[in-house]
C-alpha cells in the first residue's frame, strides 16, 4: 500500500507548473493580453476624465459617444476623405520616389555625395518650421499639403532604402559574384532581397512621419479634414469632439502601421509568417 | 511585448493625471494671459497695463498664439486675467470664470472685388472666404447675409487676414473679410479693385478681460486698478487718437516694429475711434446683450438671445465701482 505523501515543496513546484502553464496560455493568445491593456487604458482614462484632471479633458465614455456623433453626422468621414487625399499622394510618391533614391544613393557613390547629405539635413531639421515656408512657395491648397507629408516621410524612407542597400551582406554578393552573376542580377537577387527587411522598417516609419506631416499641415496650413474637426471643436469647447478626433487619427495611423506589418509578411517575406 | 504595452499605459495614464492644474498667485501679483501676438491694435491694451504696473500691480504679462490658449491658461490656474471673448467657454465648460471689461468691439471689413461684385444682393449664392469655421469673420458675414436675406454658395477658411489679402490681390478669392490693417493695405496697393461692402449693426466684443470668479472676488484691488486704466486709455484714444503714438513712445511699446509704425498707428486709432470700437465705459449688461445676440447667431453659444442672462458671463461689480469713481462718458 503506497500512500501518497507529497512534500511541501513538490506542491510548490506543481502549483509553480501550474501557473506557469496558465502564464503560457494566456500569453498564446496575445489578443486577451492587448483587449485588457485597452481596457485598463480605457479605465484610467474613463477615471482621470470624472477627476477631472482638467476641464478640457473628457471622460472615455464621452469620447467614445463623441466618436460615433461625429461619424453620424458625417463630418468625421467627410474630414476623413479630405484628410486622406494628401496623406495617400504624399505617402505614396514618398515610397516611390524615397526608395527608388534610396537604390541609387546606396549603389553609386556619385548619388550618395550628392543626396544623401540633403536627406540627414532635412531628417535632423525640425521640419514644421519649414511649413510656412512650403505655403510661399506652393500656397495653401493640396500641393502644399502633399509638400508637407513628403518632407516628413522621404527622408525617412530614403534613409533607410540608402542604409539598407550599403550594408547588405558582403559574403551574399562574394557568393553571386563567384557564380558569375551579372551587374543586374546582383542587384535583384542579392541585393534587394536582402535589403528588403530595413527598407520595410524605413517604410513604416515614413508612413508614421507622413501621418504627422498631414495633421501639421492642416494645423498650421489651412484647417480642412482632420485638421479642421480638432481647431473648430476646439474653438467651440467641444473637447470631447477634438479628443474622439485625436484619437481616431492615432488609431488610424497605429492600424495602418499593423496592416503594413502584415503585407510585408505575408505578402514579401513568407519566411517570417508564424514567428 | 503586451505586458510592457499595459505598463507604458498605466504610466501614460499615470503622467496625464499628474498634469493638474496649478496654485493661483499670490495678491498684488496679476499674471495676464494675452491670447494674440501683439500688434498695433493692442497698444490700448498694452498701455493701460503698463499704467497698471505703474500703480503699483506686479503685472507679468503672457503672449500666447491663440486666444483658446489663454482661456485654457486662466481656467488651469497659470495666468489669472485672459484677453479675449471666452463666451462659448464660459457656456459650455460651465468654469467658473467671468468677464469683467471690455476693451473694444469686433471690426471686419467684408471686401469684394469690384470687377464682380458691387453690393451685399451680388453676393447670393456666391463664394466667400473667412477666417475659419465658427471664427468672428464668419459670424458677421453669416449676419450680413441674414440682414440682407441672401445665402452663400461655398464658404472656404483660409486663416490669416494677411492671407486672404493676398489671395484677393492674386483673385483667387473674389469676396472675403479682412481686418482694418489689411484693409488699408488692399486700397493702397490696388486702388479702386476692392469695394468695402457696409456692416450696420454689428457691436460685438473683440476683446474683453475675464478672469475666474475666485480671482476676482479675492482680488478687487488689483482688478479695479486695471479695469480702470483700461477705460481710461480707452477714452484718452477715442478724445485724441494721436495719443495712441504718445503710449507707444512712452512704454516703448512694440518695438520691433520701428519708427515708421506710428503713422500706422495713429490711423488705425483714429479709424477705430471714430467708429466707436474702443469701449469708453467697459462694456457692461449693453455689451453682454449685443455679444448673445452675435454669439448665438454665430453659433458659439446656445439659447435664445432674450433669456440668457448677463450674470451667467459677466462680473458686472468692478465695472460698477470703476464707473462710480470715474463716471459714465
Amino acid at each position: 500500500m503506497a500512500t501518497n505523501v507529497r512534500t511541501e515543496s513538490e506542491v510548490t513546484d506543481l502549483t509553480l507548473t501550474a501557473t506557469s502553464e496558465e502564464a503560457r496560455g494566456l500569453r498564446d493568445r496575445p489578443i486577451i493580453l492587448r483587449l485588457v491593456s485597452i481596457a485598463l487604458f480605457a479605465g484610467i482614462w474613463e477615471i482621470a476624465g470624472h477627476i477631472p484632471v482638467s476641464f478640457a479633458f473628457p471622460t472615455f465614455s464621452d469620447t467614445i459617444a463623441a466618436f460615433f456623433r461625429l461619424i453620424a453626422d458625417g463630418s468625421m468621414p467627410a474630414a476623413y476623405l479630405s484628410t486622406l487625399q494628401p496623406l495617400v499622394l504624399g505617402v505614396l510618391l514618398s515610397t516611390f520616389l524615397g526608395v527608388g533614391i534610396g537604390i541609387v544613393c546606396g549603389l553609386s557613390r556619385a548619388g550618395e555625395w550628392l543626396l544623401i547629405p540633403v536627406f540627414i539635413v532635412l531628417q535632423a531639421a525640425p521640419v514644421a518650421a519649414f511649413i510656412p515656408l512650403v505655403t510661399f512657395v506652393y500656397g495653401i491648397g493640396m500641393t502644399a499639403k502633399t509638400i508637407a507629408v513628403m518632407i516628413l516621410a522621404l527622408p525617412v524612407i530614403v534613409l533607410n532604402t540608402y542604409k539598407a542597400v550599403r550594408n547588405v551582406n558582403e559574403s551574399l554578393l562574394v557568393m553571386c559574384r563567384s557564380f558569375l552573376g551579372t551587374r543586374w542580377q546582383t542587384i535583384t537577387r542579392i541585393i534587394l532581397p536582402d535589403a528588403s527587411p530595413v527598407i520595410f522598417a524605413g517604410l513604416r516609419l515614413g508612413v508614421a512621419a507622413g501621418f504627422v506631416g498631414v495633421v501639421l499641415a492642416e494645423l498650421l496650413i489651412t484647417p480642412t479634414g482632420i485638421g479642421d474637426l480638432i481647431t473648430f471643436h476646439r474653438s467651440r469647447a467641444d473637447y470631447a469632439e477634438m479628443y474622439a478626433t485625436i484619437a481616431s487619427i492615432i488609431a488610424l495611423s497605429t492600424l495602418t502601421l499593423v496592416f503594413l506589418q502584415w503585407i510585408e509578411v505575408r505578402v514579401f517575406r513568407p519566411e517570417k509568417r508564424g514567428a | 511585448m503586451t505586458t510592457r504595452r499595459a505598463m507604458f499605459a498605466a504610466v501614460l495614464a499615470t503622467a496625464i493625471g499628474s498634469a493638474l492644474p496649478l496654485g493661483a498667485a499670490e495678491a498684488g501679483d496679476m499674471r495676464i494671459a494675452f491670447g494674440d501676438l501683439p500688434g498695433i491694435e493692442s497698444i490700448q491694451t498694452l498701455a493701460a497695463i503698463e499704467r497698471t504696473k505703474e500703480r503699483g500691480v506686479n503685472v507679468e504679462l503672457i503672449i500666447l498664439n491663440d486666444e483658446d490658449l489663454a482661456a485654457q491658461a486662466i481656467v488651469g490656474g497659470q495666468a489669472d486675467v485672459g484677453i479675449g471673448a471666452p463666451y462659448t467657454l464660459i457656456q459650455k465648460v460651465g468654469v467658473p470664470i467671468r468677464i469683467f471689461g471690455q476693451i473694444s468691439t469686433l471690426r471686419f471689413f467684408p471686401v469684394v472685388n469690384s470687377e464682380f461684385y458691387k453690393s451685399w444682393e451680388d453676393l447670393d449664392g456666391q463664394e466667400i472666404a473667412v477666417h475659419a469655421r465658427g471664427s468672428g469673420t464668419e459670424a458677421v458675414m453669416l449676419l450680413m447675409a441674414k440682414n440682407h436675406g441672401i445665402t452663400y454658395g461655398d464658404i472656404s477658411y483660409v486663416p490669416g487676414s494677411e492671407v486672404r489679402r493676398g489671395a484677393l490681390l492674386q483673385g483667387t478669392v473674389k469676396a472675403s473679410i479682412v481686418d482694418a490693417a489689411n484693409r488699408r493695405a488692399l486700397e493702397a496697393e490696388a486702388p479702386g479693385k476692392f469695394i468695402v461692402l457696409p456692416v450696420e449693426d454689428l457691436s460685438a466684443t473683440d476683446e474683453a478681460v475675464f478672469a475666474t470668479v475666485d480671482y476676482l472676488e479675492s482680488n478687487t484691488a488689483d482688478v479695479d486698478i486695471l479695469v480702470e486704466e483700461l477705460i481710461k486709455t480707452g477714452r484718452e484714444i477715442t478724445e485724441n487718437p494721436a495719443v495712441a503714438v504718445e503710449f507707444r513712445n512712452t512704454y516703448g511699446l512694440l518695438p520691433d516694429l520701428g519708427a515708421e509704425a506710428d503713422v500706422e498707428v495713429e490711423e488705425y486709432y483714429k479709424e477705430t475711434a471714430e467708429a466707436g470700437a474702443l469701449a469708453i465705459n467697459g462694456g457692461g449688461a449693453e455689451a453682454a446683450a449685443d455679444d448673445f445676440e452675435f454669439f448665438t447667431l454665430a453659433d458659439q453659444i446656445e439659447g435664445d438671445p432674450a433669456s440668457l442672462k448677463v450674470e451667467d458671463f459677466w462680473d458686472l461689480r468692478p465695472l460698477d465701482r470703476v464707473l462710480a469713481k470715474l463716471g459714465t462718458n
